[in-house]
């Protein structure tokens, strides 16, 4: 990852980037570029997009997906528990909140994965270093100042910032810059409110090209002319792509909606960024929790429900996958003030087309804790990273080992994440997705050696209705999706028969 | 001691107050000496300033907020501090009331009453110069602090720990210098007030019980009091403050090996603030060249420091309260705990753009959505203010020094030059030119759009 420059000659050459408004224009204000300056590199081919939703506070975990079957959270938590009647059952015993029926009804159609108990070791609980570990992607003892986003985006844009893409590298629906952007060699992120008001207001910023002499102010400068820079060059394209895209569905009127439905739009108008991050504050619920945490949650559920109709309408959702994350969990007991003290692990939301959907993992341990009460952490949360990085953004494995100096095994997020092979099994066939389905199903099984498979439909009475694959697979994992629009509405099997010996079965519901 | 020049007062002025005029920078000149400077304006005791208004002295009630007096107040407690900055002359009181409110940091959103957040003003005010320590302890019990970190109604058998623990990491000691385990104890110790009104009281039966705790190995039956005179006993307190004290008035990142003599200035002197900002601000480490200009101005200083050195008689405080939430500088609404991290952090695309319709506004009378200013400059008065106002050349050398802390090269002062002449020579340039007016407004607009301009 380093670079051979010395920050200091990046600096200086950064500075660079501002020509093309030389300083003899005339008339105050300047106007933003009309055409590109010169120095760009051609457009990098329009990919998949990431949407990075980071819960501001430190999220509580247990009343988000709630093991509302185990008697011991009813015990830590006499006031502030949330009831197995009135939460929204998942499977396994694990249930989600009960506000978060958006998310649900996603949930059911096969388009959210939730990984249980995400953290890391030796969990810090400030929120300023928690959540600075989580936007750089480091161990808890190691001090990194470049988020992992902008190191995937070095990597993405290798000529930034001698040169800079046509559109913007990563957009921050928002006012302050988040270190999950910002690297030694410079800042990768655009970020505003609202596309056309962000255009009107850099249309007066100055800009020249000259270099600034190598001194501590000289580097504050330099900085101030990067961002400068950046903002003119990037304005136009955004404001355009805001005007040629559109939304297709209606946003709840609250800041995340409004944040998520600006990020469909400049998807929607071809805008090529790959990363967004929007932002929502309020978790730190030390005390009263109850309906602020059950509003919070409406408010994700909702804007991402109304997100992900917006995108599947537009046909542009299969290339779009969003991403929570929250600094830590909280606390196992309650404490006096019916809130949560700051904790560790908790779960992450990934949500989009082709994730797998389901639970990865099961509820926390909630007996065997660590010595502050907290719950220890099942999952890294850079096996989550890595595997959006690999299965959604299509970095090599290399890469992402080099982004977090560390190789992380995936986690089987998405269709085409590796499943994790258990002891002796061979052969793994996944729950039918959505189920109940009505139309179209979604058939997944994963070969962990080269075998021979069919893969069919069967009715109760076990009669084979149709074979949807047969032949010799190598290891990997196979999806299939299923034209079901002609079965009647019932309950039926899909059975995957191995060269192996195994057979499994997986019950699926139609319905009309 | 530090070379008395103009380059090092105004270094000195910059960093001290919320920006300076011409006239301000020319009175501190008159003094002649740092100590002179130091001891009889910028440190100087100065009397406590009049309420904003009689609600701050009434009993917050859940109905001013239903009937929209909330948010009136909390604009006219904005308008009085941004009033007794722009009108500081040369003492830097405000600067420290500034900086021990993004110290001690507590958000309106969650404190609800301005009346708390007054009284939490006036502490601050009140201990800008003096005892660090005494006023942790009375921040400790203050009621707006003790709603914002959830000190309020917090028992001892099940303590929030949510104060405790950023006494330690954000107000005293840093991150890595306690343990979780001291954090639950000093919860302990913390337990027991609640707030009514303008007022905290302790109620004993809602403290802890046990016959003592263990607080960084000592093991007591503390109080309040106890337990912040064990946390200054640590080494890192005093360290930690002053690190925060360097980055804030000298360069953001700090010299360690300074801020150890600092730290040994504040223990010598226990604890009192005003012995070691004389120490600091007669430093050579302060007066080190390459630190000038090299601090990014935050949005209060930028807001209220280009009205004085517009020499604006009543700059409009409705356009600076709206402007200082687009510039992610909300008085009395801090991002979170740890306050406003400064520096780089102020300027992204948006703000940065903010910035320049702010200056922009003071010129043309309008903001950036259109909406009027009130007290904008007029120009041509405000040029011929200068000695060589009609001498183009050196009016534009005139005004880059004086506006602009990192010195700019011949090719962006002939930039301003042209800018200034719009189409005349240098040898027909006066302020009494018909179209000098706008000239003017041109060449000012300019000068505070150049990016050095944000420096300090």
């Amino acid at each position: 990852m380093k670079k051979e420059l010395t920050r200091s000659e990046f600096l200086r050459r950064m500075a660079l980037l501002s020509g093309g408004v030389g300083l003899g224009i005339s008339g105050i204000p300047g106007q933003a570029y009309a055409t590109l300056p010169a120095g760009l590199s051609a457009s990098v081919s329009t990919g998949n997009v990431l949407v990075i939703i980071q819960l501001a506070g430190g999220n509580d975990g247990l009343n988000t997906v709630i093991p509302a079957e185990n008697d011991t959270y009813f015990a830590k938590r006499p006031d502030i528990a949330i009831k197995k009647v009135d939460a929204l059952a998942l499977k396994n015993s694990m249930y989600l909140h009960p506000s978060m029926t958006g998310m649900k009804s996603l949930y059911d159609q096969g388009n959210v994965s939730i990984i249980q108990n995400v953290g890391y070791a030796n969990p810090n609980r400030s929120h300023f270093r928690a959540t600075d570990i989580w936007n750089t992607g480091s161990d808890s003892n190691v001090v990194l100042e470049e988020g992992w986003a902008a190191r995937y985006l070095a990597e993405k844009y290798p000529g930034y910032p001698i040169s800079m893409p046509l559109h913007p590298m990563a957009v921050q629906l928002g006012s302050v810059e988040s270190l999950l952007f910002q690297s030694d060699i410079g800042r990768f992120g655009t970020v505003f409110e609202d596309p056309n008001l962000f255009y009107q207001l850099v249309s007066g910023t100055l800009a020249d090209d000259e270099i600034p002499p190598a001194t501590l102010a000289g580097d504050e400068l330099a900085f101030l002319k990067q961002i400068s820079s950046a903002s003119i060059q990037y304005s136009t394209v955004i404001r355009d792509s805001a005007l040629k895209g559109a939304n297709s569905s209606t946003y709840p009127a609250t800041n995340l909606a409004k944040q998520l439905g600006i990020v469909a739009k400049l998807i929607s108008g071809g805008l090529e960024t790959p990363v967004y991050l929007c932002t929502i504050g309020g978790f730190d619920t030390h005390a009263n929790q109850l309906n602020q945490h059950a509003n919070l949650w409406k408010q994700i559920s909702d804007a991402v429900a109304a997100f992900q109709k917006d995108l599947t309408t537009q046909k542009i959702g299969d290339r779009v996958t969003m991403m929570t994350f929250s600094e830590f969990g909280r606390r196992v007991n309650q404490n006096g003030t019916t809130g949560t003290d700051h904790g560790t692990a908790a779960p992450m939301f990934v949500i989009g087309n082709t994730v797998r959907g389901g639970l990865i993992g099961d509820n926390p341990n909630l007996t065997n804790l660590d010595t502050n009460g907290d719950l220890k952490a099942n999952f890294d949360y850079r096996q989550v990273y890595t595997t959006i990085l690999s299965d959604h953004l299509g970095l090599s494995t290399t890469s992402t080992s080099q982004i977090f100096q560390k190789t992380f095994d995936r986690l089987p997020i998405f269709l085409n994440s590796p499943l994790i092979a258990e002891a002796g099994v061979k052969v793994t066939l996944l729950d039918p997705a959505p189920n109940p389905a009505s139309g179209h199903v979604r058939l997944q099984f994963a070969a962990f050696e080269a075998m021979r498979v069919e893969l069919a439909l069967f009715d109760m009475q076990g009669q084979k209705l149709g074979t949807i694959f047969a032949g010799d697979v190598l290891s990997g994992t196979y999806t299939y999706p299923a034209d079901i629009s002609t079965f009647p509405a019932g309950t039926y099997l899909v059975s995957l028969a191995a060269s192996t010996g195994s057979r499994i079965t997986k019950r699926l519901i139609i319905i009309n | 001691m530090p070379v008395w020049n103009a380059t090092n007062v105004g270094h000195l002025l910059a960093r001290t107050l919320f920006g300076y005029s011409k006239n301000d920078l020319s009175i501190a000149l008159g003094y002649a000496s740092y100590n002179y400077l130091l001891d009889l304006t910028i440190l100087k005791d100065v009397p406590t300033p009049a309420a904003p208004n009689t609600w701050v002295s009434t009993v917050p009630a859940a109905s001013q907020t239903t009937s929209g007096e909330t948010g009136t107040w909390y604009r006219e407690f904005n308008y009085w501090w941004f009033n007794l900055m722009h009108k500081e002359g040369l003492n830097m009181r405000e600067k420290m009331v500034l900086f021990f409110h993004n110290h001690f940091s507590n958000e309106r959103d969650k404190v609800v009453y301005p009346q708390n957040m007054y009284a939490q003003n006036v502490l601050f005010r009140k201990y800008a110069f003096g005892n660090f320590k005494q006023l942790v302890k009375e921040i400790s019990i203050d009621p707006s602090m003790l709603i914002y970190l959830d000190g309020n109604n917090s028992r001892g058998a099940a303590p929030n720990e949510n104060y405790a623990r950023e006494l330690m990491e954000l107000f005293t000691m840093g991150i890595g210098n306690y343990t979780e385990n001291d954090i639950k104890q000093a919860a302990k110790v913390l337990s027991g007030w609640q707030v009514s009104g303008l007022t905290a009281s302790f109620v004993p039966a809602r403290w802890y019980t046990e016959t003592g705790v263990t607080v960084f190995g000592k093991t007591a039956k503390f109080d309040v009091n106890a337990l912040i005179d064990h946390i200054f006993d640590q080494k890192a307190t005093a360290e930690f403050i002053c690190r925060k004290l360097y980055k804030e008035f000298v360069y953001y990142k700090p010299n360690e090996a300074f801020i150890t003599q600092m730290a040994a200035v504040f223990r010598a002197n226990n604890f009192e603030m005003k012995p070691l900002l004389k120490f600091l601000f007669t430093s050579e480490e302060f007066f080190t060249a390459v630190y000038i200009g090299s601090k990014i101005k935050n949005p209060t200083e930028l807001m209220v420091g280009t009205s004085k050195l517009l020499e604006l008689p009543s700059p409009d405080y409705i356009n600076m309260y709206d402007m200082s939430k687009l510039l992610q500088m909300q008085l009395f609404q801090p991002p979170n705990v740890a306050g406003w991290p400064g520096q780089r952090d102020w300027i992204s695309s948006t703000t940065y753009s903010y910035r320049g319709g702010f200056t922009d506004s003071l010129i043309t009378g309008k903001r950036y959505n259109g909406v009027a200013v009130t007290g904008k400059l007029v120009p041509v008065t405000y040029a011929q203010t200068f000695m060589n106002s009609e001498k183009a050349v050196e009016f534009v050398d005139d005004v880059s020094t004086l506006f602009l802390a990192f010195p700019i090269t011949a090719k962006k002062k002939s930039f301003l030059l042209d800018t200034l002449l719009g189409g005349t020579i240098v040898k027909n340039w006066s302020t009494y030119l018909p179209g000098a007016n706008v000239n003017l407004q041109q060449f000012f607009k300019a000068v505070m759009r150049l990016p050095e301009f944000q420096l300090c």
